[in-house]
C-alpha cells in the first residue's frame, strides 16, 4: 500500500493534525495484506516537525515495522525529524529515498 | 467590522502607556479618533495594526505575555486556535516560498516555528489560565518571527511527568536538553529539544523565555540559562534567520 503524504498537507507540524491524520487514514490500514510493505511518499511534503510525525509516523513504526518504508525523504526537515525520532525513540525507520 | 479601541486598549495592544498614545497624538506621530475636541480618543483597530508593524513586534508581544491581566492582542497577530495558526503557518511558507531561493532552510524554518507555536496550543489544551491562543508575528525583511502565548509555561506543564522541579531556570534547561521518556504520560516533552538542535546547527537565532527564565540560542554548543528581569506568563520566543 502507498501514501502520498502531502494528502495530509504539505505543513506537517502540529501534533492535533497528527493525530487526526492517522485516525483518518486508519480503516485504510486494514486492507493491508499480511505480508505487504506499506510505503509513505514525503514527495512535496514541504516541512515536517517530530509533533506531528511522533503522533502519526511512530505508531505506524511500530505496528509494521521494517514494513513500513519511507520514500522521498530528501527534505532537510523531514531528514531531520526522522533522525531526531529515531535518537529518542531508540530505533531506525526502513528509509528508501 | 472595524472596531475602535479606546486609548487603554490601544495601549495595552502596542506595548507602550496611555501617556506615550497621548503624545503620539499631540505631535501627529499616530493621531486618534476624537467624536468632539474633548472626547475621549479611540483608534480603529485596522489603523492600530498598521501603525504597529513600525514598532518592535518582540515588545509588543512581550508586554502581552507580561501583563497581569490578560487581553486579546490585535487580530493580526492572534491566533485562536492551532487552525489558525496552521493557516498562517501556510500563508508564511507561501510568502517564504516566494522570497526565499532554497526551500531546504525554509523547511526547517517552518518546523522549528511549527514546534514551538503548536506546543503552545497542545500543552495548554482545557488548561489556558486567562487568553487561550498564540500571538504569531513574522516579517521576512527583517528576517524575524515572534511567538507568544499566555499559557501555563514550562515549569508547571513539566512538573507533571517530573514534580521534583524545582524553578523555571531548571525547567526550561531540561525541556531544552533532556530526552523525556516516551513510556511517560506525556509524550510531548522531547520537542524543544529538536529545536535547539536545529537552530545550533543553522543560521537561526532564538530568544526564549517562560516565566523568569530565559535563554539565548545560535549556532554554538553553549546552552546558558539565564534569569530573565521581567517574568512572563507562559512562554516568548523570537527566531531570527
Amino acid at each position: 500500500m502507498k501514501l502520498n503524504l502531502k494528502k495530509f498537507g504539505t505543513i506537517l507540524t502540529s501534533r492535533q493534525l497528527g493525530k487526526e491524520a492517522l485516525l483518518a487514514f486508519q480503516p485504510n490500514l486494514r486492507e493491508i495484506l499480511d505480508k505487504e510493505n506499506l510505503e509513505i511518499d514525503f514527495k512535496e511534503v514541504a516541512s515536517l516537525s517530530p509533533s506531528w510525525a511522533d503522533e502519526f509516523l511512530r505508531p505506524l513504526f511500530l505496528k509494521y515495522k521494517n514494513r513500513l518504508i519511507l520514500k522521498n525523504t530528501d527534505n532537510l526537515s523531514v531528514k531531520e525529524t526522522l533522525s531526531f525520532l529515531e535518537k529518542i525513540g531508540d530505533f531506525e525507520f526502513n528509509k528508501n529515498s | 467590522m472595524n472596531k475602535l479601541l479606546t486609548i487603554r486598549e490601544a495601549a495595552d495592544r502596542l506595548g507602550y502607556s496611555i501617556d506615550t498614545l497621548r503624545r503620539w497624538d499631540k505631535n501627529g506621530f499616530f493621531p486618534a479618533i476624537r467624536q468632539t475636541e474633548n472626547s475621549h480618543r479611540h483608534y480603529l483597530v485596522s489603523a492600530t495594526e498598521e501603525f504597529s508593524k513600525s514598532l518592535d513586534q518582540l515588545r509588543i508581544a512581550k508586554y502581552w505575555s507580561g501583563s497581569k491581566k490578560g487581553f486579546e492582542p490585535l487580530p493580526c497577530y492572534f491566533c485562536s486556535d492551532s487552525f489558525v495558526f496552521q493557516s498562517r503557518l501556510l500563508r508564511l511558507e507561501r510568502d517564504l516560498t516566494e522570497k526565499e531561493k532554497t526551500s531546504d532552510f525554509s523547511s526547517l524554518l517552518l518546523a522549528v516555528i511549527g514546534e514551538i507555536g503548536n506546543n503552545s496550543f497542545d500543552h495548554n489544551l482545557g488548561n489556558w489560565p486567562d487568553v487561550a491562543g498564540v500571538f504569531f508575528s513574522y516579517n521576512l525583511d527583517k528576517r524575524e518571527v515572534i511567538l507568544a502565548d499566555r499559557g501555563q509555561g514550562i515549569l508547571k506543564t513539566l512538573r507533571k511527568v517530573r514534580p521534583d522541579i524545582n524553578n523555571d531556570k531548571e525547567a526550561l534547561r531540561i525541556a531544552f536538553t533532556e530526552i523525556i521518556s516516551g513510556r511517560l504520560p506525556e509524550h510531548r516533552g522531547n520537542d524543544l529539544k529538536f529545536v535547539k538542535k536545529v537552530v545550533t546547527s543553522s543560521k537561526m537565532k532564538l530568544f526564549f523565555q517562560t516565566g523568569a527564565a530565559k535563554i539565548n540560542l545560535k549556532n554554538k554548543p553553549e546552552f546558558k540559562v539565564e534569569q530573565a528581569q521581567n517574568p512572563i506568563v507562559g512562554c516568548l520566543a523570537k527566531i531570527e534567520f
